[in-house]
C-alpha cells in the first residue's frame, strides 16, 4: 500500500475547536505543514477561521489575517503587495475560505484578484453549504441535498466554479481530498512554486451538515472521488486538464448513503443523480482529451 | 480553564485547551490474532513474518517463523495449511498463498546456511523424547531452544519418521528432510538411533531416568481392511511400499494396481506408483469431493492418470485370468460428526469388477498403543492425554500421531511444540498451563480494504506432468522472488500493526505520537472520533468506552 508522506513540522496545533473527526482539521494540517513557517494566512469567516482560532488562542503557527466573508482574495492580494514592497516576495500568502466565502460571497473578489493574476494560494474548503452558520445552503450545495434552507432537497444543480475559474485562464487550480493526503501534498508543493492566483478546491465532507458519521469523513471523501462525484484534478493556465485519479469505479449509490442529506431520495432520484455525475465525468474526459499539451 | 495572557497582540497557540474532554471513546492500539494464526497448527505469527517478507527482510522473516516452526521449508511444501482456508483475503479477492511464502523463506534458509542460536543459558533438566518424527523433533528443538538436556530415541536408522519414510520424493525432497533435522540437531540434541523403548518397562524406566518423558512414536502400523488376506502375495502394505520406494528399493508388483483410501497416504502410494510405471486405480468409499486427502493431492494425481473410482467399495478378490478380480459395489457415503467417521450404504443394484494385480490397501495408520498397555492410559485408538498433553503418568507427556486422531505433519509440529511448553513448566515445578486458544480472532469487517486493492494471487508453477512421471523431482516449484514479494504484500496483516503512520497522519488533532515500535494516544487532545480506527489498514486500533472517571 502506498504510505503517506509529508513531514508534520507543528505548524498546525491540537486544542483547536473542530468537531472531532472534521476533515478540515486534517486537510488543514497537511496544508499548513506542506507550505511551511515562511507564509501569511489570510481567512475569511467560515470553519476554518473558527479551527485557527480567535483572540487569545491560535492553532496556526504562522500569522493569521481574519478579514471579511466578501473579501479573502483581495485582502490576500492587499497582504501580498505589502510584502512585495517589502522586499518578501518569497512568503506564501495563503487563502482560506469556505464555499460560502468563495461560491457566493467572495466571488467577486476571487475572480477580481484571479483577473489581475494576483501570486496568491487561495483553498477553497467546499463543504457544499453554510456548514459553520448552521446548515443553509449555498451556490455550492449540490442537487437533491437537503441543508436547512432546502428542507426538501435542493432544486438546482452545484455552481462549477472549476469552470468558473479556468476561464479565468490562471496558472493553477485543482481540486484536493482528505482521502488522498499524499495527491493533496503534492498540489498544494505544486502551487507553491507557481507565481500567480493558484486555487486549490478541498471537499470537505461536513459531520453534521452532511449527516455523516464521526469517523467517516475520509470514507466518505473516498467514495465521492471513487464515483467520480468530486474528481481529483488539475487545471494548468485554464486550458490544460489532467485528472488525478482517472478511473471511476464505484456508482454513486455508496457515496449517497454515507450521508443523510441524500437519505429521502428514491431510486429514481438516485438514478438521476448518477446520470448528472455520468455526465460531468464525461464532460471532464473530453475536457482532459481536448488540453493542448501541457507545460513541461 | 488558565490561559495565560500574552502580553503581545500575538497569540499563544491553542494546546492550552485540553480537547480530550469532549470525547467518550479513546482508541486502544492492540495486536489481535488474525485468522491463519489460529488456524495454523503452531500458531505461527504469519501476518509479521509475511510482513518481512515483504520488506525483503527474509532472514527477520525466518527468525519470526523458527519461533514456532524449525521446519518452514518442509511446512511450505507439504503443510494441509489450514490458514490459507481462514485467511481473510478469500472474501476480498483470493486466499493468500501462505504456504508458498513459507517455503520461499525454508529454502533461504537452508541455502544461506542460517543457523539456530544455541541457547543463552543451559540448564540441568534432562528430558527423553521418544520418536524422531515431527512431533518429537519439534518438542526436542523447543526445549533445546530453552536450555534443557534433550535425548531422542529412534527406532530407525535416520531421523525423520513420516517425514522421511512416507512422505515421496516429488512432494518432499529428502535433503530438504535431512538439511532441516540437522539444524535442530546441531543444537545440542542427543540423538539415539536404532534404539527402540521396547515396552511399558523400558519406558519406566526411562520416566526415572530423566526430569521427563515425551513419547512421540507415531502411528506406523496399517490399518487393516476386514476380510483381506494379508497373508497374500498381491497384498502390499502401504507403509512398506513408501518406505521402500522413498528408499530407492521399490517393492515388486504387478502391472495393475489398485489403492484403497482417498487420504494422504492412499495419493502418495498412487503417486509414487504412477512414477513407477504402474497403472494405478484408486477405490475410495468417499465421493470425489468428499476425499481426505488435500485437494491439490487429488488434482495432481488426475493429472498423473490415475483413475479414481470414487464412492465405492470392494467386497471380495478373487483370482481371474492373468490376475485378480475385484467384486466392487457402489455406496452411499454419509460423514459422521467427528473426523474419520462416517456409515456407508451399498447400493445393491451398483456391482462393478476390478481387475488388477495387486492391492494396496493404504486406509490409515493405527498408533501402537499395545506396547505401553498396563503403564499409560489410553483413549480410544490413541494415548490418552489430557488439555496440555499430560499422560497418566506424571512426567510422561505424549504427542502427535500416537496420542490424537490430528494426522497432518504440522499438527504433530504444533502438538511437540505445545507439549515442550508444559514440560518446561513441568521440570521447573511451574503450574500447568489452561490450554492453547489463542482466542478470539480479527474479522475481515475489520479491514480496511481500500488500502488493498485487488490483486490475482501469485501461486507456484508445477512441473509439467510427462516431466514428473520420469522420475521423484518435486512437483512443485519456488516462488520467484518477485512473485514472493508481491504475494507477501498482498498479505491484510489481520491484527497486526505495519507502522504505516496512518492513524497519525489521518488524526486531525495530531493526537497520535509516533513512538519507536509503536504509537501512543495523547488523551489530553484526542476527541474520540474513530478516524484512526477507520483508516487502520489492519484492524489494529479499537475504540474502547472512556468514561474519563
Amino acid at each position: 500500500m502506498e504510505l503517506i508522506s509529508y513531514q508534520d513540522e507543528g505548524q498546525f496545533v491540537s486544542g483547536h475547536v473542530a468537531c472531532g473527526g472534521c476533515a478540515e482539521a486534517l486537510a488543514m494540517r497537511v496544508i499548513l505543514n506542506t507550505v511551511g513557517s515562511d507564509a501569511i494566512g489570510v481567512v475569511s469567516p467560515s470553519c476554518s477561521a473558527v479551527i485557527c482560532g480567535g483572540y487569545p488562542m491560535s492553532a496556526v503557527k504562522i500569522p493569521m489575517f481574519h478579514t471579511t466573508l466578501e473579501s479573502a482574495a483581495a485582502s490576500a492580494s492587499g497582504v501580498k503587495r505589502a510584502l512585495v514592497a517589502q522586499n518578501k516576495p518569497d512568503t506564501t500568502v495563503l487563502c482560506f475560505a469556505g464555499d460560502g466565502g468563495t461560491y457566493d460571497i467572495g466571488l467577486q473578489a476571487l475572480s477580481s484578484a484571479a483577473e489581475r493574476n494576483e501570486d496568491i494560494l487561495y483553498i477553497c474548503f467546499d463543504n457544499e453549504g453554510y456548514m459553520n452558520t448552521g446548515g443553509q445552503k449555498s451556490s455550492s450545495t449540490p442537487l437533491d441535498a437537503i441543508t436547512g434552507s432546502t428542507p426538501s432537497g435542493k432544486t438546482t444543480r452545484k455552481k462549477n466554479l472549476i469552470e468558473i475559474l479556468a476561464a479565468h485562464r490562471i496558472p493553477y487550480i485543482a481540486t484536493a481530498s482528505p482521502s488522498h493526503i499524499n495527491d493533496m501534498r503534492a498540489k498544494i508543493e505544486k502551487a507553491k512554486a507557481i507565481r500567480g492566483t493558484k486555487v486549490i478546491i478541498v471537499l470537505i465532507p461536513c459531520l453534521p451538515g452532511w449527516g455523516v458519521a464521526d469517523n467517516a469523513a475520509v470514507r466518505t471523501a473516498r467514495k465521492a472521488v471513487e464515483a467520480g462525484v468530486f474528481p481529483l484534478l488539475e487545471i494548468e493556465d485554464g486550458v490544460n486538464y489532467r485528472l488525478n485519479v482517472s478511473e471511476k469505479g464505484d456508482s454513486i449509490e455508496s457515496y449517497l448513503k454515507e450521508q443523510k442529506r441524500y437519505r429521502h431520495l428514491d431510486a429514481e432520484h438516485i438514478a438521476r443523480l448518477q446520470a448528472e455525475s455520468d455526465f460531468q465525468w464525461r464532460r471532464l474526459q473530453q475536457r482532459v482529451a481536448d488540453s493542448p499539451e501541457r507545460r513541461s | 480553564m488558565n490561559v495565560q495572557q500574552s502580553p503581545l497582540w500575538t497569540t499563544q497557540t491553542s494546546g492550552a485547551r485540553l480537547t480530550g474532554t469532549w470525547r467518550s471513546a479513546l482508541p486502544d492500539y492492540r495486536f489481535t490474532p488474525s485468522p491463519c494464526l489460529a488456524a495454523c497448527p503452531v500458531n505461527g505469527r504469519i501476518a509479521e513474518w509475511i510482513g518481512k517478507i515483504g520488506k525483503e527482510d527474509i532472514r527477520g522473516a525466518w527468525e519470526t517463523l523458527i519461533d514456532n516452526n524449525p521446519f518452514p521449508a518442509i511446512a511450505g511444501r507439504i503443510c494441509h495449511h489450514p490458514c490459507q482456508s481462514a485467511c481473510n483475503r478469500q472474501y476480498h479477492d483470493e486466499t493468500v498463498s501462505i504456504c508458498a511464502l513459507e517455503r520461499y523463506v525454508g529454502d533461504a534458509a537452508l541455502a544461506e546456511g542460517w543457523r539456530f542460536d544455541k541457547p543463552a543459558k543451559e540448564r540441568g533438566e534432562r528430558i527423553a523424547i521418544i520418536g524422531g518424527g515431527p512431533a518429537g523433533l519439534s518438542a526436542a528443538y523447543q526445549l533445546r531452544r530453552r536450555g534443557f538436556q534433550v535425548t531422542l530415541f529412534d527406532a530407525k536408522p535416520k531421523l525423520g519418521g513420516l517425514l522421511r519414510y512416507g512422505i515421496p520424493d516429488y512432494r518432499l525432497d529428502k535433503n530438504i528432510v535431512d538439511g532441516e533435522i540437522e539444524r535442530i540437531v546441531d543444537l545440542g540434541v542427543e540423538v539415539r538411533l536404532k534404539a527402540e523403548i521396547a515396552d511399558a518397562a523400558a519406558l519406566k524406566k526411562l520416566r526415572d531416568a530423566y526430569d521427563a518423558v515425551y513419547l512421540a512414536t507415531g502411528a506406523s502400523s496399517s490399518k487393516k481392511l476386514p476380510g483381506l488376506d494379508y497373508g497374500a502375495p498381491w497384498v502390499v502394505d502401504s507403509a512398506d511400499f513408501l518406505a521402500a520406494a522413498n528408499a530407492g528399493n521399490p517393492v515388486a508388483t504387478g502391472e495393475r494396481l489398485v489403492v484403497i483410501g482417498g487420504g494422504s497416504a492412499a495419493m502418495d502410494v498412487a503417486r509414487t506408483a504412477r512414477r513407477l510405471g504402474k497403472r494405478v486405480t484408486v477405490l475410495s468409499l468417499e465421493p470425489e469431493d468428499k476425499l481426505p486427502a488435500q485437494r491439490v493431492e487429488v488434482d495432481e494425481a488426475i493429472e498423473e492418470d490415475v483413475v479414481f473410482v470414487c464412492g465405492a467399495m470392494m467386497r471380495a478378490v478373487r483370482p481371474a485370468a492373468g490376475g485378480l478380480a475385484l467384486d466392487c459395489v457402489r455406496v452411499e457415503f454419509t460423514p459422521g460428526k467427528k473426523r474419520g467417521e462416517f456409515a456407508i450404504t451399498p447400493l445393491e443394484n451398483a456391482t462393478f469388477t476390478l481387475e488388477a494385480d495387486a492391492i494396496i490397501p493404504s486406509i490409515g495408520q493405527n498408533a501402537d498403543i499395545e506396547r505401553w498397555r498396563g503403564l499409560l492410559g489410553v483413549a480410544g485408538p490413541v494415548i490418552g492425554t489430557d488439555g496440555v498433553w499430560r499422560t497418566s503418568v506424571a512426567g510422561i507427556f505424549a504427542g502427535g500421531d500416537v496420542a490424537s486422531m490430528d494426522r497432518f505433519v504440522t499438527q504433530a509440529v504444533g502438538m511437540g511444540k505445545e507439549a515442550a511448553v508444559e514440560i518446561a513448566r513441568f521440570v521447573m515445578g511451574e503450574t500447568a498451563g489452561s490450554g492453547f486458544d489463542v482466542g478470539p480472532t480479527l474479522s475481515f469487517l475489520e479491514i480496511n480494504t481500500h488500502y488493498y486493492p485487488k490483486a490475482a494471487r501469485n501461486s507456484p508453477a508445477t512441473v509439467a506432468v510427462g516431466e514428473r512421471l520420469k522420475g521423484f523431482g518435486e512437483v512443485q516449484e519456488r516462488l520467484a522472488t518477485a512473485a514472493a514479494l508481491a504475494e507477501a504484500r498482498r498479505c491484510f496483516s489481520c491484527g497486526n500493526c505495519i507502522f504505516c503512520d496512518n492513524c497519525f497522519f489521518y488524526c486531525p488533532d495530531m493526537a497520535i505520537t509516533k513512538l519507536e515500535g509503536g504509537y501512543e494516544v495523547k488523551s489530553d487532545y484526542c476527541k474520540g472520533c474513530g478516524l484512526c480506527v477507520e483508516e487502520c489498514p489492519t484492524g489494529s486500533v479499537r475504540m474502547r468506552e472512556d468514561t474519563q472517571g
